[in-house]
């Protein structure tokens, strides 16, 4: 046990416990203890997210009545035959498509802001810093009546203008890839990964005779992948999850996405508790992906945007 | 001109060029709306236009209701239960974390991953588990070891801590991540230096690891607050309020008078009411934060 432990604790240089506490009895039960909480701990975050998929190969009946945790059968077609009748492959087209350009806005909006605010700080940078952290903490979902109508107006003078009805193209939409190039906290990740970059590089380009923006595409962005990683999975994670401005921008139209539906499914009485569960599992395969792709990037990102921002 | 002066001034206009495309974002979807509300809030509207001013009779007209001081007095409470239950897992979670001889990273991955399922997917899920009756799952796991089913949500006390429960269960990995990284900050030296004083392992973490975490456990606590006092999704997705206003919060109160009742200018009213409590909290955090940076 002193061995193991020993072993165990090697290299540990952070927190408390070192190897040299091994031998000590109280340090011996805490472990065990450590150890049991941990493995207590994964239960109960795998647990619902478990029980949901198994739920999901249940009929209605076997739902109600079975208390088994396992399904009687794990036949996949009743997941098939949920995804063809609730229209999953239009709603997860649509997610998509508000993804993929709030992507794209919140890496080049929020990059470009950063790049002036971190390096070019042309006069009067400081205000406009100090207003972006202002409203950092003040969430939208305060002003969303008035962003609402914000939103409403612009898109149907543009529709108005196009001779378009705004809920047929793709002009319903775009709204919610703009707002993502609006986020005080992915900004200052940017910046402060900008600040760090080595200032030679930007100075010779500069001299070089290159223009400000130049010096942004050609060597800010490609020195700052890393970066550009985190916000972007941030991103796709927000706009994959969003649901309210979605709900009031895209209900009943064409463009309904997996959340936006979710949300409708909470009081639709056409829907059973079967596909409510089975809806929820399409909902939540993408984010588990990009999370088992990038979990490094999440993980570290978060710790170092929380301790500076 | 001299040369120089004239690059200066055309260095200045590139980079104003830069900042305005997103400069007009920020305008259009977060300052721009927060000054609307407050005109919103003094003026009375038929439908989506405003029609006439009436100064702060909105104002008047919510302290009135009755719903209005029921939704203050939950968010104090949804307060203070995130206080109470959800405000220690995360320091918890990172002094486990830390400590534990094995699972260290597993743990880790696992206590962020709900933070990446959408809120909505958590809140139905839970809402599973807390059916009452015997087709709920706590209920069938409460059921084994022969206690008898309750009514979870559904009971009036109950409502609010349950809420907070699931966006702890949600959120506190985050938090938790947020924490290890400032342990991981402080000097091996100070432990080292501890241990030789004599301090065993449960007193270097009160006397060196706690201590050196206050600044940030100050700026969380800030924080979570904020958070908390904006509630609406859980609320709104999981009891629509009930039972009987029980966890309608001041948020849900917004949604409710703006897309329910389409009465835009109350809903303003509220929400100026709540930037002006989260604008001093705000104010808080930065004092907090600011010192922290300084010491």
């Amino acid at each position: 046990m002193r061995k193991l432990l020993a072993r165990l604790y090697g290299d540990k240089s952070v927190g408390s416990i070192r190897a040299y506490d091994a031998k000590s009895p109280l340090t011996q039960i805490l472990s065990v203890f450590f150890v049991l909480i941990c493995a207590l701990i994964i239960v109960i975050v795998l647990l619902p997210v478990i029980w949901v998929v198994f739920a999901g190969f249940k009929d209605i009946r076997e739902l109600n009545r079975s208390t088994s945790f396992f399904p009687a059968s794990f036949d996949l077609s009743s997941y098939v035959k949920t995804w063809g009748q609730l229209h999953f492959t239009e709603h997860y087209i649509n997610s998509f498509i508000v993804l993929i350009g709030g992507v794209f806005c919140a890496v080049i909006f929020n990059g470009l802001l950063a790049y002036a605010l971190g390096i070019l700080r042309p006069p009067g940078y400081k205000i406009v810093f100090g207003l972006v952290m202002w409203t950092m903490l003040i969430p939208p979902t305060t002003s969303v009546v008035a962003q609402y109508l914000n939103i409403r107006s612009v898109v149907e003078t543009l529709a108005g203008l196009m001779n378009v009805k705004s809920q047929e193209t793709l002009l319903a939409v775009a709204p919610l890839w703009f707002i993502m190039g609006a986020n005080a906290f992915w900004l200052v990740l940017f910046k402060q990964f900008f600040e760090e970059l080595p200032k030679d590089y930007i100075e010779a380009a500069t001299l070089d005779g290159c223009s400000d923006l130049r010096v942004f595409t050609h060597i800010i962005l490609p020195l700052s992948k890393p970066i550009m990683m985190v916000v972007a999975i941030f991103a796709a994670t927000a706009a994959w999850s969003d649901f309210l401005l979605p709900h009031l921008l895209l209900n009943n139209s064409r463009w309904s996405t997996v959340m936006v539906r979710l949300f409708e499914f909470r009081s639709a009485m056409r829907v059973n508790d079967t596909d409510r569960l089975r809806a929820v599992v399409f909902s939540i395969i993408p984010p588990i992906i990009i999370f088992s792709l990038f979990q490094k990037q999440i993980t570290s990102g978060i710790a170092t945007g929380g301790i500076k921002g | 001109m001299p040369v120089s002066q004239k690059k200066n001034i055309n260095r200045a206009i590139s980079g104003w060029l830069i900042m305005l495309p997103t400069l007009i974002l920020f305008a259009f979807y977060v300052w721009e709306p927060l000054l609307k509300i407050i005109q919103m809030s003094l003026y009375n509207a038929q439908g989506f236009t405003l029609t006439e001013f009436v100064g702060l009779d909105n104002y008047k007209s919510l302290l009135a209701n009755p719903d209005f001081t029921i939704a203050w007095k939950n968010t104090f409470m949804y307060t203070f239960w995130s206080l109470i239950i959800g405000f220690c897992v995360p320091i918890l979670l990172a002094l486990l974390i830390t400590e534990t001889p094995v699972f260290r990273s597993l743990t880790r991955v696992a206590v962020y991953f709900p933070n990446i399922l959408p809120g909505l997917a958590v809140m139905l899920i839970w809402l599973f588990f807390f059916k009452p009756g015997n087709a709920g799952v706590l209920n069938n796991i409460l059921a084994t070891v022969g206690i008898k089913p309750l009514t979870w949500l559904s009971a009036k006390g109950w409502t609010i801590p349950l809420i907070v429960v699931t966006m702890t269960w949600r959120s506190a990995g985050s938090t938790a991540l947020i924490y290890m990284a400032g342990i991981s900050g402080i000097n091996p030296e100070q432990v080292e230096a501890a241990t030789i004083d004599g301090a065993g392992i449960i007193r270097r973490i009160f006397s060196v690891i706690l201590p050196s975490l206050t600044g940030l456990v100050k700026v969380m606590l800030i924080l979570q607050i904020i958070s908390v006092f904006q509630i609406l999704y859980e609320p709104l997705m999981m009891t629509n309020g009930g039972p009987n206003n029980a966890s309608i919060s001041i948020m849900m109160l917004v949604y409710n008078y703006a897309f329910l009742h389409f009465d835009f200018p109350k809903a303003a009213a509220v929400s100026v009411m709540i930037c002006i409590v989260l604008s001093l909290f705000t104010a808080l955090y930065f004092v907090v934060s600011g010192r922290r940076g300084k010491e």
